[in-house]
């Protein structure tokens, strides 16, 4: 285990122990500070203090439990979006990879077709179904994230399906689903692994990017992109309340970054 | 080679038809599963909320033709987008094809504004760090811009807008008039975010010249490493960077969506959000069909740049199209 | 269509370059003298189309078009296009008298048939020219307009000064009905337009008037309130309307910005479904009203403690504001709200919530984000009801669900800024909202005959003191009865350059007042 940790290169193992913290914040704090949804108009933009480690916001709300109820809410949104896209991805994928003909052809300009929108475009289309419901973002998430598991997935069980081992396993009478377990499912985990890392991001981003522009989420309900442009006018006044969701947001992207490795793209 | 590129291109057209039926099919059933009385929200999109009647609301059902059967409607929706008519802006009643026209002049504006802007930002600093790899100036550079790529352009639009607008009093935040230089806030954020990776690609591109028999022979002439550089290095460095903009553009396409709508800045994007917003559904359709459509010609146009400039592309498409 | 692209600038480096030119020269961009004719207002308003039933209320402010009717700062009727007019002794007779020297922007005369063709337009079309029983309306003789009624509408001239009922030249309108150009009547002309964001005008050369100093008029549209801001502290705009809250806290601060406010016609209110079987008597809503921390509100989310509504019409609209002594003003009192409730049979449960006959007092509450601070004030409201034990639902929507749901009757709550200057008169909003039946935006299922007889009452009485009288009665009635229970009040905060002279703000919004304005060298 310290050997493999090692081995990893820094910039991942801080990415990793970044993402820990977060995470670890994100599901500790709220036991700390657990209301986000108590007001008081008399104490409000009040600064970070032992008391409100963060300060209150607009209306007198308690900062860190907003900012960490919205940490609990991204994450388990990308998560649910991301898995979800990549069981059907990786479904589809093997559908298509197995059955070929029609099948595959069909899937695959579907695929084309929903690859060449940008994440964004996707999100932003579903999202109009149910403006500020939670489902229509989970299903426009996933729906904009499934290519990619599918197109992977297809490409490397193809690829597998013709190796030698699967071949003379194959031969030797095993099964369809011992084919799955013991040669497809490990050649397809490390490269999900990565594809879901940045999928999570993508998710994240997406989510706080149309609350922010008014078209995500709704407050009162902490999230990130909300909470920015709820304390956007705060600015001047209350410095520290605009900063800490952007700076949240920031790190999660960094972390992010740093485990999945470099990317190709920005 | 034709061969190949035909089979690309056919291959993009089928793309391209599959996404605007797949936006439009979206578009029509987002159009029939709308909460509510859609008469009721187009009124309250077109008139404001101050005038949001039955009345008004039975005016609208009665001039958009909503009491259709959905069967006849689709039939219509489908009709409409064969003969390349994206039909009226629910809110404003212009045809959304002027609407699109008008906004994608300024999406073009702002996309080549701020790539013009990263080539000049990030050609110095890429070729500077490359000139002397791990040197202080690569390090720095190599930080910030593993630090600009974590940060979505958007968020870079809202720390530059606290920096600038309220700081130094710069430049206005959210300002369409091109008088108040209101373009160049969202064009540097979607700049930066660009110069993060192309500034790297521009080191990596002068590090390779470096190495390079020319440019060692420009130095042994006796000539200086700024004369080097000017005389060999740019040139050189310079042809990656410019090649890899056209991957770009397919970034910036997203970028502009959440930019222009940050900056209020009247493109497609910030109109498809207001789109959305409004429930103005032939609008959401428009856009997102040209911007589909836009995404697929983007890809188009790397292919065939990718294709030209690199032997081994050529390879690799050919065998992606018999694939 | 109706757009026109004007700077299509060459797309290209030249662009890039030129805004960052711009950057470095843009500071401090005019230097301001008494030899000023030109003025920069931003606002909020997009422009999306030039229809007069939904931009027209704006080039109405700009004093580009005009209706037959004005209204001067206090809501009374003054000449516009009309400059007089009489009403038969039946009151079903209404004669509109012409300006005779009026042209529209295109040199044309204003005459009587394309007044009554946009007339006619304008009762087609939603808008407010069908709350009136019209019957006719036609060119009686040269400059002179008629209109007929079925029964007598004292209100007629108030909902003619509506903007949905301006009056544009014939050649404004393509074959297809819709407006092609903007060609109105008023002293400024629209000279260059790029939708939705910004308007140009200059004065017309057909306008045969008082000639006014400001003589261009560029306007645009910052949908952003923090922008608009922004843009008021760098003097980069000389009238700037409309701020949120936290911007005004600043500006307010800042020596350089003069800030002017006006009371608005428009009051925050709760509409409740009276019908519904929680809230179908008085004492229930009075217990509401009675738990609803109105200074909190106004001082912790709009922060402007004076905004706490009191009654329904705020100060500002002084015929309507009650300032008696005995006139009881809405106020907070939990304790008094709780033993209201009980006595109705309302006991806490487990959870804190009211419950009656195994039911819990859960209530949904409808509000839309159209204006920033409604989401805000009703997650407050939640949470100050659910002090009081009621458990309340917020969805935030469209603003369509609330006259729909009070159509459909499956409204429960809508927290609505109701605008009660539409027309110029507060009456005629208030009357849309109370009358039988009550309206869209205003009383839902409430029964009540004492309301509505008394605005019939106003509608015919011409005496001033019974007009008063009714107007008390009204608001004390609404006041008790509560079928909309109001919440705060609002305010139009502009931002004046401090050289910008004879600015005025009105309460109504029915004009900016530009062709008084002058600039001094002070």
């Amino acid at each position: 285990m310290s050997a493999w940790w090692q081995q990893l290169p820094l910039a991942r193992r801080s990415g990793a122990v970044l993402l820990v913290l977060i995470l670890v914040a994100a599901l500790l704090a709220p036991s700390l500070a657990p209301d986000a949804v108590s007001q008081d108009l008399e104490r409000v933009l009040l600064a970070p203090s032992l008391e409100q480690p963060l300060g209150t916001d607009h209306l007198g709300r308690n900062m860190l439990a907003r900012l960490t109820h919205a940490l609990q809410l991204s994450f388990s949104l990308a998560l649910l979006s991301v898995i979800s896209a990549a069981i059907i991805g990786i479904s589809l994928g093997l559908l298509a990879a197995w059955r070929g003909g029609v099948i595959e052809a069909v899937l695959t300009s579907i695929a084309d077709a929903v690859m060449t929108l940008p994440v964004l475009l996707v999100v932003l289309l579903f999202s109009a179904f149910a403006q500020g419901e939670f489902w229509s973002l989970y299903i426009g998430l996933s729906f904009a994230l499934w290519v990619e598991y599918f197109r992977v997935s297809r490409a490397t069980i193809k690829a597998t399906l013709v190796s030698a081992p699967v071949e003379s396993a194959r031969m030797l009478g095993f099964g369809n689903f011992y084919l799955l377990r013991r040669h497809l499912l490990p050649e397809l985990a490390p490269v999900v692994g990565t594809l879901m890392l940045f999928g999570i991001s993508t998710a994240i981003l997406a989510l706080a990017a149309l609350g922010f522009v008014g078209v995500g989420l709704r407050p009162p309900t902490p999230e990130l992109g909300v909470m920015m442009i709820e304390l956007f006018p705060y600015y001047e006044e209350a410095p520290w309340l605009i900063a800490s969701p952007v700076v949240t947001l920031g790190l999660i992207m960094l972390a992010l970054a740093l485990l999945g490795g470099r990317k190709e793209m920005p | 080679m034709i061969k190949v590129l035909s089979h690309l291109l056919l291959r993009r057209c089928l793309q391209a038809v599959l996404v605007a039926l797949l936006v439009s099919t979206v578009s029509f059933f987002l159009m029939h599963s709308l909460s509510g009385d859609l008469a009721f929200r187009i009124a309250a999109g077109r008139y404001g909320y101050d005038m949001v009647t039955a009345a008004a609301a039975e005016a609208v059902r009665v001039e958009l033709g909503l009491d259709r059967p959905l069967l006849q409607g689709l039939i219509l929706w489908w009709q409409q987008l064969l003969q390349f008519d994206l039909g009226d802006s629910y809110l404003s009643s212009a045809p959304v094809i002027e609407e699109i026209r008008e906004q994608f002049g300024h999406t073009l504006q702002l996309a080549l504004s701020a790539l013009v802007l990263s080539v000049v930002i990030a050609l110095p600093i890429g070729l500077i760090a490359g000139l002397n790899p791990h040197g202080w100036l690569d390090r720095v550079s190599l930080t910030l811009s593993i630090i600009l790529r974590a940060f979505p352009p958007f968020l870079l639009g809202i720390l530059l807008i606290l920096l600038l607008s309220s700081k130094l009093g710069i430049t206005n935040a959210a300002n369409a008039s091109h008088e108040h230089g209101g373009l160049f806030l969202p064009a540097l954020t979607l700049a930066l975010s660009l110069a993060a990776v192309s500034s790297r690609v521009a080191r990596d591109a002068m590090v390779e010249v470096r190495r390079s028999a020319y440019f060692n022979f420009a130095r042994t002439k006796g000539l200086s490493d700024l004369l080097a550089l000017l005389r060999h290095g740019i040139r050189n460095a310079a042809v990656p960077v410019i090649a890899y903009l056209g991957v770009q553009l397919v970034f910036l396409m997203e970028g502009v969506i959440i930019i222009e709508s940050l900056f209020a800045w009247p493109g497609i994007g910030h109109a498809l959000a207001h789109a959305v917003f409004g429930r103005d559904i032939p609008m959401i359709q428009g856009t997102a069909i040209v911007m589909g459509l836009l995404f697929v010609l983007c890809n188009t146009l790397v292919d065939i740049a990718c294709m030209l400039a690199d032997p081994r592309q050529r390879y690799l498409a050919s065998r992606r199209a018999d694939a | 269509m109706f757009l026109c692209p004007i700077h299509r600038q060459p797309l290209s480096i030249a662009v890039a370059m030129l805004s960052l030119a711009l950057l470095i020269a843009m500071p401090l961009m005019a230097a301001t003298d008494s030899t000023k004719t030109s003025l920069s207002i931003v606002g909020p308003w997009e422009v999306s189309t030039l229809e007069p039933s939904r931009a027209g209320y704006l080039f109405l402010r700009m004093q580009v078009a005009e209706a037959l009717i004005s209204t001067d700062l206090e809501g009374k009727p003054s000449p516009g296009l009309a400059e007089r007019w009489q009403v038969s002794a039946d009151g079903l007779d209404w004669r509109f008298f012409l300006r005779p020297q009026a042209r529209f922007h295109d040199g044309s005369p204003v005459t009587a048939a394309s007044v009554v063709m946009n007339l006619q337009r304008a009762l087609s079309q939603p808008g407010v020219l069908s709350m009136a029983p019209v019957t006719g309306i036609i060119a009686a003789a040269p400059g002179e307009v008629s209109i007929t009624l079925s029964k007598p509408y004292a209100m007629l001239p108030m909902l003619l000064a509506h903007s949905s009922a301006i009056i544009l030249a014939p050649a404004a309108y393509n074959d297809k009905g819709h407006v092609r150009k903007m060609l109105g009547s008023g002293p400024y002309q629209l000279v260059r337009q790029t939708l939705p964001q910004q308007l140009e005008l200059a004065l017309s050369p057909h306008w045969q008037g008082k000639q006014p100093a400001i003589k261009q008029i560029h306007y645009l549209s910052a949908s952003r309130p923090e922008t608009r801001a922004l843009i008021a502290e760098s003097h980069q705009a000389d009238l700037v309307f409309g701020f949120d809250p936290a911007s005004m806290q600043r500006l307010r601060n800042n020596p350089k910005v003069v800030v002017k406010e006006a009371d608005l016609a428009r009051t925050i209110t709760l509409k409740l479904n009276s019908g519904h079987r929680f809230l179908n008597n008085a004492e229930t809503r009075q217990a509401l009203s009675l738990a609803i921390n109105r200074a909190g509100i106004a001082k912790g989310i709009l922060r402007t403690p004076e905004l706490a509504a009191d009654q329904l019409l705020p100060p500002g609209i002084a015929q309507w504001h009650q300032t008696g002594a005995g006139f009881p003003k809405l106020h907070t009192d939990l304790e008094r709200a709780k033993a209201l409730l009980s006595a109705q049979g309302w006991q806490p449960g487990p959870d804190g919530i009211l419950q009656r006959n195994g039911e819990r007092f859960a209530l949904k509450l409808n509000a839309f984000p159209d204006r920033p601070e409604l989401p805000i004030i009703a997650t407050a409201l939640q949470e100050q009801f659910r002090k009081l034990g009621i458990e309340i639902k917020v969805i935030i929507t469209n603003s369509s669900e609330i006259p729909l749901g009070h159509r459909t009757g499956t409204l429960e709550m809508g927290l609505v800024p109701r605008n009660f200057a539409l027309v110029p008169d507060p009456f005629v909003a208030l009357n849309q909202d109370f009358k039988t039946g009550g309206g869209d935006w205003g009383a839902m299922q409430w029964q009540n005959s004492q309301v509505p007889a008394l605005l019939e009452k106003i509608a015919s009485d011409t005496d001033p003191d019974a007009q008063a009288r009714y107007r008390h009665d009204i608001i004390l009635t609404l006041q008790q009865e509560l079928p909309v229970i109001p919440i705060s009040w609002y305010r139009l905060p502009v931002a004046v350059h401090p050289q910008l002279k004879g600015v005025k703000v009105d309460p109504l919004e029915q004009s900016y007042y530009i062709s008084d304005m002058y600039w001094s060298s002070k």
